[in-house]
């Protein structure tokens, strides 16, 4: 049974709930599922799961309205999807933007709940019939998803908002790692066959409605009680719970990378960098917006190539002019494919790519194209949109403000820099080191880096240089016991901010992630930059994903850390593949916080989210 | 004498040439010239009218995600809140006669009345608003204000530095919603609050560089500690309850910019 089903507007006001079942929801489901999913551009997932819920929604984008359903997590209701579809289906046609209660849509919706539910009985029936000619096939699957399955499990806990999702927006699940065979898919698509297969709560089903959905869809599931396990790919070992549907073909799809728009204007020049000034505090000049008549020209011609259907290009023009069609998915789909593409050029994840994609998709469907604009630039201009909301940081990265509120604490502000190997974290180090000092905040310098050949040494050097105090203890010692007396050092000599220098290390290599887990339990630092470089490409999911999930596994005390913002660099030796910045963001949620773009003290500055968006959509 | 009489000879010599040379013109072209003449001169001064007129009657509803916008725009333009509303994803605008005024008999002039949302990815969507603004409520929660105190002071300090409202001079009222609980903190608490607040981010703020992007100017006078009075714009304090109804003191607020 269903626990609520809201309908409210995109403005915020409820329109609707059901008085029938109007339980009261147990902390506010429907608030952290519009913060953490909705606008976190993860709406073309297929659910979000909540302390014991399970939400599930679709949009009526023409309207502006949203319908959610909750329900209990250990439940799995079938007829949700079907349910939320006609319920939409019907709202729309007695929906008066100016009328605000709505009571006699009770009546209409018991109907309807009664029919939906009648429906699902049918389709679970017929499938009993066919269900053990793949009885056999399924178990040896079953058992070792159940194993895998049961192991993930013990980590949910009650209440909290399960890790599933925080991993929403921290591990946007190795989506990459998993691949589905496509038997797998077909199988799984018969919704009645796995809830009467898969007796146990504890089973995953199906994705969801996989109909109605492309059938390269790579959206995630949320639910435990829904979500398929991929069988494990030899080398990955995959971890657990959420999991993903990559499904092969795509490989062939991305090979194809012709650059469409030969045209690289130039998005922003930035002040060549002094000996005084630190780039962080410069004014970024970037040329006037170009006009975007000159990407219009290009688009025709760039969408015509993959198209080379004349009559698809005509009608669509005319279409443009007449402006009245909803759009369709099957009319989004070429635009999207080449954004997605085009994307993907510019160094975007893949999965991260299609995830957005099919988030500005769930936006559009339905929606009305208005006169004299084209799909493709309605399309743009929704993407572009998506791309500022992910970009915009989501809580505020004053650091300067934190080093005074710890100051005023009388205790020193802890940075601690992790990423893997030969990404720039020491020298990135010494330039933010520069750029505080030139601020006239007293930084201190700790080197816990005890593994690497010479990077005691190196880190010396920058300190004699900048003249400020460092605390070693050479090498082959414990980093964790390095970073707790440097902070006691720092809190008895009065620095403001600590930097702490770790080893660069692989994402896979258990006994380093664990030591490093150790290094930030035992000393809580206030700030965990991840620095990454700009070059990497698919690469930046994993890494991110897995040391998230690396610190969140480990954490001994129940106030977990993960990674709290970002350190991109190199980005001065890519031109304009900035891709990687989106990736690392979107699959984080952790704002970037500086960007290195040099290799001397003063090449450090913010990150532009409007030349960024610029660059990627070019 | 003479000079006059001659005049008076050159004069009649000028208005028959006159009158014979417009004779020849054919009568279509002159009709026709004169109907530009008077056409243009008439869109002319209507356009001078026009563009003096304009003045805005936008109200900007801004303040952090939860702090009761959306509840306080359907309480002005319904007077009722409905039934409940959650996190908003995208702005309500509309243009109406505030809900209590609609017993007022006369002429009233309708408010453009826009609540952004507050959630932080959303920022930018306030900047879009911004240039429009005649006037700006920025709402607080007063019941969880001290956790929030910090967001709520940058976001109040980025507003009070935007350009447009530093140019324009547009008037700031702080409204602390949800006084109809008992723990909600006073206006008075709440104004000396976000003041320390802004003290110190102008302090860290203007450390960091004179050519800083994040922010266009820098508010308050040197060397003293920062309050509103400093604002070259007006900045008020008001209490109100979206739940409840009590807007009143909103209200007055933004008839006060906003002339009938």
């Amino acid at each position: 049974m269903l626990e609520q089903l809201l309908i409210f507007t995109r403005g915020g006001l409820i329109l609707w709930t059901c008085k029938e079942i109007g339980n009261a929801l147990k902390g506010s489901p429907i608030d952290t599922l519009i913060r953490s999913c909705l606008l976190e551009e993860r709406s073309g997932e297929v659910s979000f799961n909540y302390g014991a819920y399970t939400l599930k929604w679709t949009f009526h984008n023409e309207l502006g309205l949203v319908f959610v359903a909750v329900y209990q997590k250990i439940l799995q209701l079938l007829y949700v999807d079907d349910l939320l579809s006609i319920v939409k289906q019907s709202f729309s046609e007695m929906y008066d933007p100016k009328r605000m209660r709505y009571d006699d849509f009770e009546e209409t919706f018991r109907q309807l709940s009664v029919e939906a539910e009648a429906r699902a009985e049918e389709m679970k029936r017929t499938k009993q019939v066919a269900k053990p000619l793949n009885g056999v096939k399924k178990q040896g699957q079953v058992s070792k998803e159940e194993t895998k399955k049961s192991n993930g499990e013990k980590k949910d806990d009650g209440d909290k908002v399960s890790v599933l999702s925080n991993g929403n927006h921290k591990m946007e699940d190795d989506v990459a790692n998993g691949k589905e065979n496509s038997a797998d898919n077909n199988n799984n698509n018969s919704v009645g066959v796995d809830v009467s297969k898969l007796a146990k709560l504890r089973s995953k089903g199906v994705r969801g409605r996989g109909g109605l959905r492309k059938a390269d869809s790579l959206g995630s599931n949320k639910g435990s009680s829904k979500v398929v396990e991929p069988p494990k790919k030899a080398t990955k070992k995959n971890r657990v719970w959420d999991d993903a549907a990559a499904a092969p073909k795509q490989e062939e799809e991305k090979l194809d990378f012709t650059d469409e728009n030969g045209d690289n204007g130039h998005v922003d020049v930035v002040a060549a960098a002094d000996q005084g000034e630190s780039m962080m505090d410069k004014e970024e000049v970037f040329s006037s917006d170009s006009e975007s008549e000159d990407d219009d020209d290009d688009e025709p011609r760039s969408d015509e190539k993959p198209e080379a259907k004349k009559k698809g290009w005509f009608s669509s023009v005319f279409q443009s002019i007449t402006g009245k069609a909803n759009l369709e998915r099957t009319d989004l789909e070429p635009a999207l494919k080449a954004l997605k593409e085009r994307l993907m050029t510019k160094n975007v994840a893949e999965e991260i790519a299609e995830k957005l994609c099919e988030s500005v998709e769930a936006s559009l469907e339905g929606k009305k194209l208005a006169s004299f604009t084209r799909i493709s630039s309605t399309v743009q201009g929704a993407m572009e949109d998506a791309l500022i909301r992910i970009l915009t940081p989501r809580r505020s990265i004053d650091i300067m403000r934190d080093v005074h509120a710890a100051k005023e604490q009388r205790r020193p502000y802890v940075v601690v820099f992790v990423g893997v190997n030969g990404v720039g974290k020491s020298t990135n180090l010494a330039k933010v080191a520069y750029w505080l000092q030139q601020h006239k905040v007293s930084v201190m310098m700790a080197a816990c880096d005890t593994f690497r050949s010479g990077a005691v040494e190196q880190l010396r050097t920058h300190a004699r240089r900048l003249q400020i105090p460092i605390f070693e203890k050479g090498y082959e010692k414990d980093p964790a016991v390095v970073a707790k007396e440097a902070i006691q050092e720092a809190t008895r000599n009065g620095s403001d901010v600590v930097l702490v220098d770790t080893a660069g290390r692989m994402q896979d290599n258990e006994p380093l992630m664990r030591a490093l887990s150790k290094l930030i339990n035992l000393n809580k630092p206030d700030l965990v930059l991840f620095v990454g470089e700009a070059l990497v490409g698919n690469d930046a999911v994993d890494q991110l994903s897995k040391f998230n999930q690396k610190l969140s596994d480990l954490s001994t005390s129940g106030n977990t850390r993960l990674i709290d913002g970002i350190l991109l660099t190199k980005f001065d030796t890519i031109d304009d593949k900035v891709g990687a910045a989106l990736s690392m963001v979107y699959i984080s949620g952790a704002p970037v916080m500086f960007v290195g773009c040099g290799q001397s003290y003063t090449d450090l500055k913010k990150l532009n989210v409007k030349a960024i968006v610029k660059t990627l959509l070019k | 004498m003479e000079n006059l009489e001659d005049l008076k000879m050159m004069a009649e010599q000028w208005s028959n040439q006159g009158i014979e040379y417009l004779q020849k013109i054919p009568q279509d072209q002159l009709y026709a010239a004169v109907g530009v003449l008077l056409f243009t001169t008439v869109l002319l001064l209507l356009s001078i009218r026009l563009v003096r007129r304009t003045k805005s009657n936008t109200v900007l509803l801004s303040g952090l995600s939860g702090s009761g916008k959306t509840v306080l725009f359907y309480q002005l333009r319904d007077g009722s809140s409905h039934q409940g509303t959650v996190t908003s994803m995208e702005p309500n605008e509309g243009t109406f006669v505030l809900h209590s005024e609609n017993a007022k008999k006369g002429k009233v002039k309708p408010v453009h009345l826009v609540d952004v949302p507050g959630h932080s990815r959303l920022r930018p969507k306030l900047e879009e608003f911004l240039p429009q603004a005649a006037a700006i409520v920025f709402v607080v929660d007063a019941l969880e204000f001290l956790p929030n105190c910090r967001a709520a002071s940058e976001y109040l300090y980025d507003i009070l530095t935007n350009a447009n409202v530093v140019k324009k001079k547009i008037p700031v009222l702080l409204c602390c919603n949800k006084t109809d609980k008992l723990t909600a903190h006073t206006k008075e608490f709440i104004r000396k609050q976000m003041e320390k607040e802004i003290e110190k981010l102008r302090a860290s703020r203007s450390a960091v560089s004179t050519a800083d992007i994040a922010n266009d100017y820098t508010i308050g006078i040197e060397g003293e500690v920062f309050s509103f009075s400093h604002c070259c714009n007006k900045v008020t304090v008001a209490e109100a309850s979206g739940l409840n109804g009590e807007t009143v003191q909103v209200q007055d607020f933004i008839r006060e910019y906003i002339k009938p």
